[in-house]
């Protein structure tokens, strides 16, 4: 479903991603772990679209070319990305910002627009899913939501969204285990045999709730290491000291002076 | 038309002399275009136009109560609705300010040679010979918005460049409540425009909501002052929307005078084009405990202008003075311009006073996110745009006036 060959994005001079290739099939769960500055969200933004990369490579979704779309466009080929930090918009109702979303990807399908009264069932279900009142939909978006408030409205969006691919970034970042269990549970209802998952996570935590079919490992802007679930047990274990240590190739041959010389 | 003249406007004309026209130098005036305004013709008042180019109620947020017309400085007696007793409740009275005592006029618009303070203000006072004097009897809190409407058509029956003058004078009697919206509109393809003056005078315990809506022709001046004075424990709300006309300029005087006053002042410019908009706002403390809000937000598209000249005076003896200050703005192009400026001047004790201002674009995160969810580019940046402005348009209590301006500000729901 998902295809990602050789993908390449830089800021400027700086490579971030050298060269990734991963495929995602219908209704898989990918994890992907790696330490911080590894590339995680940048190939997570690739991904939905974000200006400011100087992208090479391929990545088609149901072979339709990511790459060529803008990120609206993206959204209604069906991507969706879970936000590590949620923006703030003040003055805009969440309501109002949901179903204006969900009515831009319908109109854009060449489908017909949900009234104010039907997406209010829609909404409602969406609600229920993370556990969140409605006094949440009558905020503006995100403004003054707490950090687990923020993760459940992407979950909400991304209930309310119903994306073919969804790619959750650190969603479990600054999570306490009560609004963790919660987001956990509104992702694993919304896994389906039409529906991919990619959840980007620095920690193993999040994946005793999400159940990963496969985990793979990414060191500088590479995918080192793919396996099943153990291989995030094992790096809960072993840290990605080993990662870092065999597989940079650019990897300065002694430590550099006052780098701790391990986890 | 002969207006008589009240004896206060002969002294102001007299005070011309001394006065002297603004110039860049004054503060006050600094991003006025000042070689315009020399052109203008200030002059006394002309009277109703048969035919206005457009359809009044079309271009009016559809308010319940009375309804005012002021055109070309002259009350419009056609046009207008000085309904009381059923609708506007007893003890609520409007009066032509032309046929008002002169010791009534006099209360509200005679004033200390030290208090007229530029030329505008003088000429405004000198040739506003008609307008309309609302009073709220004690205790009286009528349910529906009085809706004052000021309509100029330049060239019309005067010269291309004519300003015409008009004053609304409002007394809120004590422990009454009431609202009153201020409509300006303009007409016609000259570059004339208008003067007007609102004094209002709050009793104790009075509250009292004021909306202006400037929205003249994008060739026009308009020169709009606000004056209120708050009695004890009163509460004032005013909400401006500053945004048509070439130099749309809205002054607002405001004097705590009785202890525990609170003023809340908000307001939005929004400028498209050559526009300059300008908020010369200055708060004055003079008894305890007062607390006053200004939160003004600016939108600046293309090459216009704004400018937030937000003054708070805390006078000797106004301890325990509450004071605010917020001007936020969002800059649409690269050659649109904001000049915000603080003055602060804090001569009691135990004085809160806070003040901040901030200038920035769109968002580019924000447009990612919405875009990220499928909203595209073009409507992604009006709903950022909307949410800016929206926070102040929700300040205003009435539901006809906040829909009238998302409706203006093209923010209307599809």
């Amino acid at each position: 479903m998902l295809h990602v060959e050789n993908l390449t994005a830089a800021i400027g001079d700086k490579q971030i991603l050298k060269g990734l290739d991963l495929d995602v099939g219908a209704g898989e769960v990918h994890a992907i772990m790696g330490p911080n500055g590894s590339g995680k969200s940048t190939f997570a933004h690739a991904l939905a679209g974000r200006d400011g990369y100087e992208i090479g490579g391929t990545v088609t979704l149901d072979g339709a070319d990511l790459l060529e779309m803008t990120p609206e466009a993206r959204a209604a080929a069906g991507v969706f990305l879970g936000f590590q930090y949620p923006v703030e918009i003040p003055g805009v109702n969440n309501m109002y910002f949901l179903r204006t979303a969900l009515n831009s990807v319908r109109r854009a399908r060449g489908e017909t627009e949900i009234g104010a009264r039907d997406f209010l069932a829609v909404a409602k279900d969406a609600m229920a899913l993370v556990e969140m009142k409605q006094d949440f939909l009558d905020r503006a978006v995100n403004a003054g939501f707490s950090g687990g408030e923020k993760k459940r409205n992407e979950i909400l969006q991304m209930a309310v969204m119903q994306p073919r691919l969804a790619i959750l970034d650190e969603t479990d970042s600054g999570l306490d285990i009560d609004a963790l269990r919660i987001i956990a549970g509104g992702v694993n209802a919304l896994r389906s045999p039409e529906r991919s998952m990619i959840v980007i996570t620095h920690y193993q935590r999040l994946l005793d709730y999400i159940k990963p079919d496969f985990v793979h490992v990414l060191v500088d802007g590479r995918i080192v290491q793919s396996g099943d679930y153990t291989l995030a047990l094992h790096l809960e274990d072993h840290g990605y000291a080993d990662f870092v240590n065999t597989d940079l190739n650019d990897a300065p041959e002694r430590p550099l002076a006052g780098a701790p010389s391990s986890r | 038309m002969s207006p008589t003249a009240p004896p206060v406007s002969r002294s102001a004309i007299d005070r011309l002399g001394s006065i002297g026209v603004p110039t860049k130098r004054d503060e006050a005036w600094r991003y006025a275009p000042h070689r315009k305004l020399a052109e203008l013709v200030f002059g006394p008042s002309q009277g109703s136009i048969d035919e206005l180019g457009f359809d009044l109620d079309e271009r009016l947020p559809s308010l319940d109560g009375p309804r005012i017309v002021i055109v070309n400085g002259v009350v419009d007696q056609e046009r207008s609705s000085f309904i009381t007793g059923a609708v506007a409740g007893a003890g609520v009275s409007l009066t032509p300010l032309a046929g008002a005592s002169s010791d009534l006029v006099a209360t509200q618009f005679e004033r200390a040679g030290d208090d007229v303070t530029d030329a505008y203000l003088a000429l405004n006072l000198a040739y506003s010979t008609d307008g309309v004097v609302i009073e709220i009897a004690d205790g009286v809190r009528p349910e529906v918005p009085i809706h004052v409407v000021t309509v100029v058509v330049p060239g019309s029956t005067a010269a291309a460049t004519n300003m015409w003058c008009s004053a609304v004078s409002i007394h809120v009697g004590t422990g009454s409540s009431a609202t009153v919206v201020e409509t300006r509109l303009g007409d016609g393809d000259d570059v004339g425009g208008s003067s007007a003056l609102t004094s209002v005078h709050l009793g104790d315990d009075a509250t009292f909501e004021h909306v202006v809506v400037q929205d003249l022709r994008a060739t026009q001046v308009h020169l709009g002052r606000v004056e209120v004075t708050l009695g004890e424990r009163s509460t004032l709300r005013t909400r401006s929307f500053n945004l048509g006309a070439s130099y749309g300029r809205l002054e607002y005087h405001i004097e705590l005078a009785g202890e525990g006053a609170v003023a809340d002042m908000s307001g939005l410019f929004s400028g498209v084009g050559e526009q300059t908009l300008d908020q010369q706002i200055t708060v004055v403390h003079l008894a305890k405990n007062g607390t006053s809000r200004q939160s003004f937000r600016g939108v600046l598209d293309d090459a216009s202008v704004g400018v937030f000249n937000g003054g708070i005076d805390v006078c000797p003896g106004a301890d325990g003075t509450d004071a605010e200050q917020s001007n936020d703005n969002l800059l649409l192009s690269n050659r649109a311009e904001v000049n915000t400026q603080p003055r602060l001047e804090i001569l009691a004790d135990e004085v809160a006073c806070k003040h901040g201002a901030t200038v920035g674009q769109l968002d580019d995160t924000a447009l990612y996110y919405l875009r990220s969810r499928g909203i595209a580019a073009d409507d992604a940046r009006r709903l950022l745009i909307r949410g800016f402005a929206d926070q102040v348009v929700d300040d205003v209590g009435i539901d006809a006036v906040r829909s009238w301006i998302s409706h203006r500000l093209g923010h209307d729901d599809d």
